[in-house]
């Protein structure tokens, strides 16, 4: 892979900056947020390329943001940040959202802890990978006929509340409440809903997993007593997107922007960034048939968190509700929301595109669920299968910096290819034994490409997130079990 | 032939052929050896053919690739060969496979979609030259 050999301006010891003058294409600067050992990795490849690329967009607002978690993409880069002003002729670009739309996380805690699991993990998880679908071609459960798909995609998890398979306070803690309003289902194509069809409660492969994790660590104690959290404390973190349904509804606003660039006056730097005014009926139809494919992972999340809830009621023998299975929160990392956010000193409303980054917005903003809203957005921020993931929650230098968002993952430091290399010999699932970790997977590649080391190391994202001020450390957790695709 | 290059997180599939049809048989059996830890064990029990067309060659490439990942998603189907015949940008396939066996199959990764970034198709002296970088 080809090193970046652009500029990087140090800005701060949390911050980097490409200039705009780096290319006569760019609109604004690209500014990074990552550490001094950060800014070494995410220079190994292009992803601060594809930052500069952002930064032509039309519309863009202050700046082309990066979260530490950074690498390279395909059009954005992976832990992009993007907003655009519809009023300055701001473009909408499917590929500023991903083709896993509304990929994201959500957390579920529980009242046991690690000491109550210990004896049973093996089982546990071996529970989980029968019940809960993983892996290519694999089907879920729930069956939806068109009709009724496309219910659930104008109403989002609301609807599973009638089909019994969601509480209200899951829907309370849902980043937008599981609803995306004005989502245009008919948008969303014949081929769409047939790879969607069977795929609504089933998790995917490859980065995506369900892990049992332990509380290890509490940073925040105020902020971990209102989510509910303690140390040894025994949680469910599921990472999970729109499956096929999502990446359909990307392929097809591709396919429908091929050559509207141009008819726009737009010149891009790279093909996958294609993107239509907001305004435009291009970039209205992408919009309507986005949202529909954002509900469908919401519900998508719920219901393999539901199936979760499950298999604890049938190892433990108590009811979920006994078991206090209650969502903390779920978010979405690759999406586009209309928000409001202050420019130069003035408030507007814009199109953030979060590709891989996480809203985290602080205490007192009112899209915060009453019970969070003094101790600011849950953030959820799953990294390696070996090491750790964290819950954060958002802080007031997010909206002043990177428009009320924060990093999403450890982000990869190693390609597949080279994962495999590097896993010569070895057996992945051994190795997370000997460390504690119950691992079941359908594919050993799959274990392979995504094992600990293919990471970087999230604590240090973390950290630097923590130090910009834009999120706060509350818990650090520790897996005990994955199942993987 | 064709073989698969690094990509941070996804991957990239490569095909060089002497003739642009064999390219598309070469991109075909790549995503299928992606797909599917072994290909060689996909056999002809059924067969579909494919008529596509597009504005532009790569992009015809690009939508036979996502075709074929339709045919994977939707109907569980594996390719085992393929003949192509191109004219000018339309795209006439003759697919023979069968659908998914886990006891046979071995399936290997989802793939998302087939990307536009730096999707390239070329044409030199010694012969035809594409990449294309699949999102896993």
């Amino acid at each position: 892979m080809k090193a970046y050999d652009g500029p990087l301006e140090k800005v701060s010891d949390v911050c980097y900056r490409i200039p705009k003058a780096y290319r006569s294409d760019m609109r604004v600067d690209g500014l990074i947020f990552a550490s001094p050992d950060l800014i070494d990795q995410i220079k190994d490849d292009q992803a601060p390329e594809q930052v500069a690329n952002v930064a032509t967009l039309p519309g863009i607002q202050k700046a082309s943001l990066a979260m530490p978690d950074i690498h390279w993409g395909y059009g954005f880069p992976i832990g992009g940040v993007c907003a655009t002003d519809p009023a300055e002729g701001g473009v909408i670009s499917p590929g500023g959202v991903g083709y896993d739309i509304n990929c994201g996380v959500r957390l579920v805690r529980s009242n046991l802890y690690f000491k109550d699991v210990k004896p049973i993990v093996r089982p546990l998880i071996e529970e989980l990978f029968r019940q809960v679908p993983t892996g290519v071609g694999r089907t879920g459960k729930y069956k939806f006929g068109r009709k009724e798909l496309r219910s659930l995609m104008r109403q989002g998890v609301p609807y599973l509340l009638g089909r019994e398979l969601a509480e209200p306070s899951d829907i309370e803690h849902t980043e937008a409440h599981g609803l995306l309003e004005d989502a245009e289902p008919d948008w969303v194509s014949d081929r769409a809903l047939d790879r969607g069809a069977e795929q609504c409660g089933t998790l995917g492969s490859g980065n995506h997993f369900l892990e049992v994790q332990v509380v290890e660590q509490i940073w925040d104690e105020e902020a971990a007593a209102v989510m509910g959290l303690a140390k040894d404390m025994i949680c469910v973190l599921i990472h999970s997107g729109s499956r096929g349904l999502g990446y359909q509804v990307c392929d097809d606003a591709l396919h429908q922007l091929r050559g509207v660039p141009e008819k726009y006056g737009i010149h891009l730097p790279d093909r996958q960034l294609a993107c239509a005014p907001i305004h435009s009926s291009e970039g209205v139809r992408y919009l309507g048939a986005m949202r529909a494919a954002a509900n469908f992972a919401w519900c998508n999340r719920q219901l393999l968190m539901w199936q979760t809830r499950e298999v604890f009621e049938t190892i433990f023998g108590r009811s979920w509700k006994e078991l206090q299975m209650n969502l903390v929160y779920d978010v979405a990392h690759n999406i586009a929301k209309f928000e409001e956010h202050e420019v130069d000193g003035v408030k507007k409303k814009v199109w953030v595109h979060r590709k891989g980054a996480t809203r985290a917005f602080p205490p007192g903003h009112p899209e915060i669920p009453t019970r969070y809203r003094r101790i600011g957005q849950p953030v959820i921020i799953p990294g390696d299968m070996g090491r750790a993931s964290w819950v954060l929650v958002g802080q007031p230098g997010s909206m002043e910096h990177s428009f009320g968002t924060t990093c999403h993952g450890a982000g990869r430091a190693m390609s597949r290819t080279a994962a495999i290399k590097h896993s010569h010999g070895r057996r992945i699932d051994k190795e997370l034994e000997q460390r504690g970790i119950i691992a079941c997977a359908r594919s050993w590649k799959g274990l392979a490409e995504e094992q600990p080391e293919a990471y970087k190391d999230v604590d240090l994202v973390v950290d630097v997130v923590h130090r910009a001020g834009i999120s706060k450390k509350v818990a650090r957790m520790k897996p005990i079990g994955v199942i993987k695709g | 032939m064709f073989e698969v290059f690094e990509h941070t997180a996804d991957v990239g599939l490569r095909m060089r052929a002497p003739r642009l049809e064999e390219l598309f048989v070469d991109a075909a059996r790549g995503l299928t050896a992606l797909l599917v830890e072994n290909p060689e064990a996909v056999e002809p029990r059924m067969s579909w053919e494919c008529h596509l067309q597009a504005d532009q060659r790569d992009w015809l490439l690009f939508d036979w690739l996502n075709e074929l990942l339709y045919q994977f998603d939707v109907h569980h189907r594996l390719l085992a060969s393929c003949s192509v015949r191109l004219e000018g940008t339309q795209l006439h396939a003759f697919c023979e496979g069968e659908t998914i066996d886990p006891a046979r199959h071995r399936l290997d990764h989802e793939v998302k979609a087939v990307t536009y970034h730096d999707l390239q198709l070329t044409e030199s002296p010694d012969g035809w030259m594409a990449e294309v970088i699949l999102d896993i």
